[in-house]
């Protein structure tokens, strides 16, 4: 199997999630701006996304996997709304959007 | 009629109770319920024994289960006990309600104004419900309880005076002695259960009888035997005889009725009472009668020897009981158990009239010295001819009570020497008693009533005592003539034709019953030695009297010299045979003193230390192991352990506990590394 031929099909879609998915999850964890860690849950759920949709064109003949996908689209961007409202709470706060300050639970 | 007699013993026992418990808030101190209850029980007896008189023969029973013991296996086991009425029964119960009743009377007179008048009622109470409850008994287990309560009274009185360091010593002396004898009496009881299942007198006169019980042995020794003993030995105990005789004499430390009522007249012949209950399993024994004759021989002779030398009133007539005892025991012995059981009656009639004649004397001169008295014919009349027709009754003179019933004592013991060959030492030793009697009951009559007034401000004061206290007297001493017995003289063959025969005719019925087999069975001899014991019981009674006569009346032979010329056998009669230095000196303080020390040490040495201490060491050790179990491993180990092991963990976990989200992720990531890496 050639490159092209690998890199069309579904291990071309896998790969990409994975790497989007790694690169997800560093961002979550290296970043200290708390919009940050936000664009990197993003990721994560795109690259979930993908795999769904990847799975349903090349293993299955149905559209559940695409279905999904829409969904967390749809939750991806509720969620984008709730954590900016709670990061700029956060800032009215704090006056930062460093995640490691909020740690007004502690102790 | 059975009925009757329940009543006859339960009446003194009401009276008890009542006396006892509220006899002092009640008018005369409640003496009139005591009297009034054993006067009952006299007049209730009066039917039981007219029936005798009339019918020659009764016999009555009543009996209720008392104890259930189960059995493994088996039916339970009843212990039955109740009521005989047989003619010794009736005469029994017509003596001692008598003597009972007039001896009450006289208590009301000998002990007015004394302390605790109310409880010497109760106590006499009790006692003659337990007398005639003994009586009445037709069972050895009743028998032995009733014979333990009068035990108890004994003590009690004996004790009245208990001020008196003499009369506690006595009241423990008598106990302690006659427990001597109980125990053998107890074991002798425990073996009739052991072997014939039952105590009933009816049934064991039945079962002697029969070959597989003559057989029967207990412990390798024959059964008939060993009960034999044990009842010989209870009625050593209880009748003073010889070797347990030590406390009789003490008793008499006790108020003077006591001493006529239980010490001479009841009490102490319960124990020939019993030989001749016994009677028939002692005849189906092998030999046991023969001791039985040997300890009645002996005690009436040595017990007789004593009465000689003794000063006190009282002491000589305590003496005396011993050796009429002794008389009764013997006749049980060779045979002769009807002339024993009319020796026990007369004896009771003629001692009780002494005792009481001599509480009199004592009332009146305020001693017990015969030394210190003297010459109170004329102030005592009705005392000194009460007492003086006792006497001759003991002394055993014709036309008296004492002179029936002794001589045919004498006479069956005659006969048995004469049928049984070797046995010449019972009528020797009985007929010398007779004659000592006679001696020394005139010496007693001498020394109290004749002569010149030895002390004479005592002699001054005396006086004869009320009614109340000389009416008994007259009775009692009405009751020593032979006509009540046998006939106007008490001699046989000049009485035959006269008389009612009333008691030999009862007895002949009792043999039957006891299924007694008469052993003399030659008539020739029998005769014969009645007729010879008849002429020298009379010689004998007679010298004595003489010789008494002499010594102590006309002064012709000086009672100085007899004593200077028997030395040495006077001070060992003094000394009554140092009997009581040899049971206090070596018995007491030797044996029971070191067998004491020796015990001592036991409990010291091994119960104490070795035991008690042990066990508390042994606890103590025990229990500092357990406290360092407890300190080590419980405390130390667990509590604190998990307290540590607890503390340890959450100081570990608190450095995971950073509260930073990303480095719980990091954390989740790597642990999700590891389960992937592990499912694979």
């Amino acid at each position: 199997m050639s490159l092209i031929d690998w890199a069309t099909g579904l291990h071309g879609y896998l790969f990409i999630g994975a790497m989007l998915f790694v690169l997800g999850i560093i961002g979550i964890l290296s970043r200290k701006n708390a919009i940050g860690i936000l664009l990197g849950i993003e990721l994560v759920l795109n690259a979930a996304g993908i795999n769904f949709v990847a799975f349903s064109k090349y293993r299955t003949a149905m559209v559940e996997g695409q279905v999904v996908t829409l969904f967390i689209i749809l939750i991806a961007a509720a969620e984008a709304a709730v954590a900016l409202a709670i990061i700029l709470r956060f800032y009215r706060l704090k006056q930062t959007i460093d995640a490691g300050e909020a740690n007004l639970l502690r102790n | 009629m059975a009925q009757t007699c329940l009543w006859i013993v339960l009446l003194p026992l009401i009276a008890f109770a009542v006396v006892s418990l509220f006899g002092k808030r009640l008018p005369r101190h409640g003496d009139w319920i005591s009297v009034g209850a054993i006067i009952g029980s006299c007049i209730l007896s009066i039917p039981v024994f007219t029936a005798l008189l009339k019918h020659g023969q009764i016999f009555d029973s009543l009996s209720y289960p008392w104890i259930s013991l189960p059995i493994a296996g088996g039916s339970p086991y009843q212990i039955v006990v109740g009521i005989l009425v047989n003619n010794l029964t009736a005469i029994m119960l017509m003596m001692v309600s008598l003597c009972a009743s007039l001896i009450h009377i006289f208590s009301v007179g000998y002990m007015h104004g004394e302390s605790r008048y109310h409880l010497f009622f109760s106590y006499l109470s009790l006692f003659s419900a337990a007398m005639l409850g003994l009586v009445v008994s037709d069972n050895l287990l009743t028998f032995f309880i009733c014979w333990e309560l009068m035990g108890l009274c004994s003590y009690l009185l004996i004790g009245f005076y208990y001020q008196k360091p003499e009369a506690v010593n006595a009241s423990l002396k008598a106990f302690m002695t006659t427990r001597v004898g109980d125990v053998g009496l107890f074991m002798g009881l425990c073996g009739l259960y052991a072997v014939f299942g039952t105590s009933n007198f009816s049934q064991i006169y039945e079962m002697v009888q029969r070959p597989e019980y003559q057989g029967a042995t207990i412990l390798g020794v024959s059964a008939l035997s060993f009960i034999g003993f044990m009842v010989l030995m209870g009625t050593i105990g209880k009748s003073a005889q010889f070797p347990l005789h030590v406390w009789l004499p003490d008793a008499m430390e006790g108020p003077t009725p006591v001493s006529a009522l239980i010490h001479a007249a009841t009490m102490v012949a319960a124990g020939v009472f019993l030989l001749i209950r016994m009677y028939p399993l002692l005849q189906a024994s092998h030999g046991v009668l023969e001791y039985v004759a040997y300890v009645g021989a002996f005690t009436a002779f040595f017990a007789a020897l004593l009465a000689i030398v003794q000063v006190d009133i009282k002491k000589v007539l305590a003496y005396s009981t011993i050796s009429q005892l002794g008389y009764m025991v013997m006749g049980a012995g060779v045979g002769a158990f009807a002339a024993a059981f009319l020796h026990l009656i007369t004896h009771a009639c003629f001692k009780a009239c002494l005792f009481l004649c001599s509480g009199s004397v004592i009332h009146s001169v305020h001693t017990q010295d015969m030394r210190e008295m003297g010459g109170l014919r004329s102030k005592m009349p009705v005392t000194f001819l009460t007492m003086f027709i006792a006497t001759l009754a003991i002394s055993g003179l014709p036309f008296f009570s004492g002179f029936v019933s002794k001589d045919r004592i004498l006479a069956g013991a005659l006969g048995y020497s004469m049928g049984v060959a070797g046995h010449w030492l019972i009528p020797l030793l009985g007929f010398s008693a007779a004659g000592i009697t006679a001696f020394y009951m005139f010496r007693l009559i001498y020394m109290t009533f004749f002569g010149a007034a030895r002390d004479e401000q005592k002699h001054h004061h005396a006086h004869e005592q009320p009614f109340v206290m000389v009416f008994p007297l007259m009775v009692l001493a009405g009751l020593s003539l032979a006509i009540w017995f046998a006939g106007p003289t008490g001699i046989e063959s000049l009485d035959r034709a006269l008389s009612l025969h009333w008691y030999d005719r009862a007895m002949t019925s009792v043999q039957t019953e006891m299924k007694i087999s008469a052993h003399h069975g030659d008539e020739h001899i029998a005769h014969q030695a009645h007729n010879l014991a008849l002429i020298f019981s009379l010689l004998l009674a007679g010298g004595g009297i003489l010789f008494s006569s002499l010594v102590y009346l006309k002064e012709k032979i000086s009672a100085e010299k007899l004593k200077a010329a028997f030395g040495p056998i006077h001070t060992l009669l003094w000394n009554k045979y140092y009997f009581d230095d040899f049971y206090i000196g070596i018995l007491v303080q030797k044996v029971l003193l070191s067998w004491n020390w020796f015990l001592a040490k036991f409990d010291d040495l091994f119960v104490d230390r070795v035991l008690v201490d042990g066990w508390g060491n042994a606890t103590l050790f025990v229990k500092s192991v357990v406290g360092k179990f407890d300190d080590i491993v419980i405390d130390r180990m667990l509590v604190d352990g998990t307290a540590d092991a607890t503390a340890a963990g959450g100081f570990f976990l608190r450095i995971l506990q950073t509260g930073k989200v990303q480095q719980y992720l990091i954390l989740t990531f790597i642990a999700l590394a590891f389960v992937l890496a592990w499912m694979r």
